[in-house]
């Protein structure tokens, strides 16, 4: 069976739900911002079911600091991207979180890209990684998928112009090697793709699989879907495999990747629920909802249970045609921001936001 | 810059403007384009703001300011200031229409800064005034008004703020401090529009004895205060004081929130999922504050009781639906509460001798309404503390 993803649905849920109910237990205790939060709010704190399980809206990581380990245990802060004069969200993670992170990402990329290390691209340039301490989601992104490759080659100049010369010479070295790709979605559109256009580029990564994230929010005011994405890729850089994955920095070992059906899958510690978006009611399977994720692994800050602000839709349990089990869901979106009128600007005079 | 009105750009439109004289106060030709603005308001159906401002512009209600601004100057030589120059929030919202109004009943010149990213067309409220300023039976007005937008920068503030009698600054704490930084003329005034918060104070035991029927009534009204502009018009309520003892509180809140839940259901307003989000994060946020003793989160609204109220505290808000409420046993205990800020007090179960009372006793620049609730939102031509008609006019000293 392709571990991480063999556990039917008795087996996971159970095991899933004592694993969070033990973490909602242990952040009660060694975290007291999320004890008040949780207490205050009424909140049953064992859950009888996943859905039961108390969550929290990721945006709450971009006001406050929540950590349940002592500071000088922090070994890794990661912050989520956002455009500039936006709040970021901080995670704080733990030597104990970080690894169980980075084992937990070779794990549910094994089943895809194997176990071997293969010669990697990444569409990205080197100057994201400056700080080793505190990473960017793009940064954390970067060194997690890393791993999996050998021989790294950052495609992009610090200017975000392609190296084209240096991809040629890449793929001469490695010819008849597997390559490995990695990189934003949107980065490598706007990049790669545009200018390989523009230029009259092509090229032909051969035995080739690439793995992106990082949301389709620009993407979609360009019009450009996940197929759209998938064909151009193979028609413009020849690359065999595409694969999309789901993941945010703020949940630790919650990464969903595309099965070969084209659907994003939970593996066997993490979960997704759908929520209605005003009432936060769990939806039935099919319905598009707000998406909440769960996770066994943050132990260092409360993130075992987190509603997102993207939509998606839970499309079956253990009965996708790719033969993996668990949860295989879709991804919308995000929801749009909230409009608001009022007596004070919206933009300010000289910029920046009132109160 | 760029004209919206009148057609002709440039420096000679502003030139020109100077050169026409002001009109005496509520002169007959403002009179009717006032009345008929409110006849083509009230009619836009689609928008209760502006059909509220064109009830408030109605004839009756003009005639009747008009009245008592004559029985308040009697004998008074009154004239109009000269040039007021308005700038707009981004967000054109109708409480500007009111000041822009007022200053011309009171006779003056205005040049009115709309924000650059406000197309007139694609606004109704404007439409119209553009519409009735083109009518040759106001060429009075359309000599003496323009409305131009200029992506905002300090040169152009002060090329207007000089040729100015009045700056009227609406838009918030950071429009204030920006422009605040530009000189005006030496003999020109300032009226500013800060950030300013509201809240609503409720006597439980009053609550308590209501009907069924007149509590859905009060938290219908309430529902208007607080949702119509998102609870975040200066005046919508966002924090609920309640007095009484334990028990009473504790009853009154369980029918008023029951009931706004009702309200709330009733009027079948479609709540934004982000705003959803943001009420539960901001309302989680607090409670993990020592102030905050309890936290609610329903699909109407979110609820933070607190023990104590900070200025810190109060500021947390994401509107759109979030109540903070704190418990007082007895009416003077609301005084240390009041901040600068604070500007409209809606209140129920109060007379008015108790509300002088308290006036009197708040020691901060805090509270400049006390209503009913239901009311917060009305326009008075008395607003943030001051005459919108007695700063747009000067009086001549005769002995």
């Amino acid at each position: 069976m392709s571990y991480p993803y063999n556990l039917d649905k008795n087996s996971k849920q159970q095991q899933l739900l004592d694993g969070l109910n033990e973490l909602t237990a242990h952040h009660m205790e060694h975290n007291a911002a999320y004890r008040a939060m949780l207490t205050k709010s009424g909140q049953q704190e064992q859950g009888s079911s996943l859905e039961a399980v108390p969550y929290l809206p990721v945006q709450l990581f971009k006001l406050m600091e929540l950590v349940s380990v002592p500071q000088e245990d922090v070994v890794k802060v990661l912050t989520s991207s956002g455009t500039t004069g936006q709040q970021v969200s901080k995670i704080f993670l733990d030597k104990e979180t970080a690894s169980k992170q980075t084992k937990a990402l070779v794990e549910v990329m094994k089943p895809l890209i194997g176990g071997q290390r293969l010669p990697m691209v990444i569409f990205d340039s080197k100057s994201v990684l400056k700080d080793r301490r505190s990473f960017s989601a793009r940064g954390a992104g970067i060194l997690g998928f890393a791993n999996f490759g050998r021989g790294h080659f950052y495609a992009l100049n610090d200017d975000m112009s392609v190296d084209w010369d240096g991809l040629e010479q890449f793929i001469t070295q490695h010819n008849g090697n597997k390559i490995l790709l990695f990189g934003f979605t949107y980065m490598i559109w706007k990049h790669v793709v545009q200018e390989a256009k523009l230029k009259g580029k092509t090229i032909d990564f051969g035995d080739s699989i690439l793995i992106h994230g990082g949301g389709w929010k620009k993407l979609q005011e360009e019009a450009v879907d996940g197929e759209t994405f998938k064909l151009t890729l193979q028609s413009v850089l020849g690359i065999r495999k595409v694969h999309n994955y789901y993941g945010m920095v703020e949940q630790v070992g919650s990464i969903f990747v595309e099965c070969g059906q084209g659907h994003l899958h939970t593996p066997n510690y993490a979960d997704v629920v759908v929520r209605d978006p005003i009432t936060f009611n769990p939806l039935p399977y099919g319905q598009q909802g707000l998406i909440q994720v769960l996770s066994l692994l943050p132990t260092s800050y409360p993130g075992h249970s987190l509603l997102t602000e993207d939509t998606g839709t839970i499309h079956g349990e253990d009965n996708c045609p790719c033969g993996w089990k668990g949860k295989y869901f879709s991804v919308a979106g995000r929801i749009p921001k909230a409009e608001l009128r009022g007596c004070s600007d919206t933009y300010a005079f000289g910029g920046g936001r009132s109160a | 810059m760029k004209f919206y009105f009148p057609k002709e750009q440039g420096q000679q439109t502003l030139d020109r403007l100077n050169a026409r004289s002001p009109l005496e106060p509520f002169h007959p030709v403002v009179l009717q384009f006032v009345a008929a603005l409110s006849q083509r308001f009230v009619k836009l159906r689609q928008f209760p703001e502006i059909v509220a401002l064109g009830y408030w512009m109605r004839k009756a209600n003009i005639t009747s300011l008009q009245e008592q601004w004559e029985v308040a100057n009697l004998g008074r030589n009154i004239k109009a200031r000269g040039t007021v120059f308005h700038i707009a929030p981004s967000n054109v919202d109708t409480i500007f229409i009111y000041s822009w109004l007022l200053s011309l009943l009171a006779g003056n010149r205005n040049i009115i800064r709309l924000s650059s990213k406000e197309l007139p067309q694609q606004h109704t409220l404007l439409q119209v005034l553009l519409d009735e300023l083109s009518n040759p039976a106001y060429e009075l007005l359309a000599e003496r008004n323009i409305l131009l937008t200029y992506v905002h920068n300090d040169h152009t503030t002060e090329l207007l703020s000089k040729l100015c009698h009045v700056r009227v600054v609406w838009g918030g704490d950071s429009t204030v401090h920006a422009v605040r930084r530009v000189p005006l003329a030496p003999m020109a005034s300032e009226l500013v529009f800060a950030d300013r918060f509201s809240l609503s104070l409720i006597h439980a035991a009053s609550l308590n004895e209501l009907e069924q029927e007149k509590l859905i009534q009060l938290t219908g009204q309430f529902y208007n205060d607080a949702y119509w502009f998102d609870q975040l018009a200066c005046s919508s309520p966002r924090l609920i004081v309640w007095q009484g003892t334990t028990v009473e509180v504790e009853q009154a809140q369980q029918r008023f929130w029951q009931a706004l839940e009702e309200t709330h259901a009733s009027k079948q307003a479609e709540p934004q999922a982000a705003l959803q989000v943001q009420k539960l994060s901001t309302s989680l946020w607090l409670a993990a504050s020592d102030e905050a003793s309890q936290v609610a989160h329903t699909s109407a609204y979110s609820r933070v009781i607190l023990d104590t109220v900070t200025g810190e505290i109060r500021e947390r808000h994401c509107g759109g639906g979030f109540f903070l409420e704190t418990t007082i046993q007895l009416l003077e205990q609301l005084a240390p509460i009041i901040a600068d800020k604070d500007q409209t007090l809606t209140y129920f179960g109060y007379c008015k001798q108790q509300l002088e009372l308290l006036v009197s006793i708040i020691q901060t620049r805090g509270i400049d309404r006390i209503v009913p609730i239901g009311r917060a939102l009305d326009f008075q031509e008395i607003w943030d503390g001051q005459s919108f008609l007695r700063s747009f006019t000067r009086e001549v000293v005769i002995i």
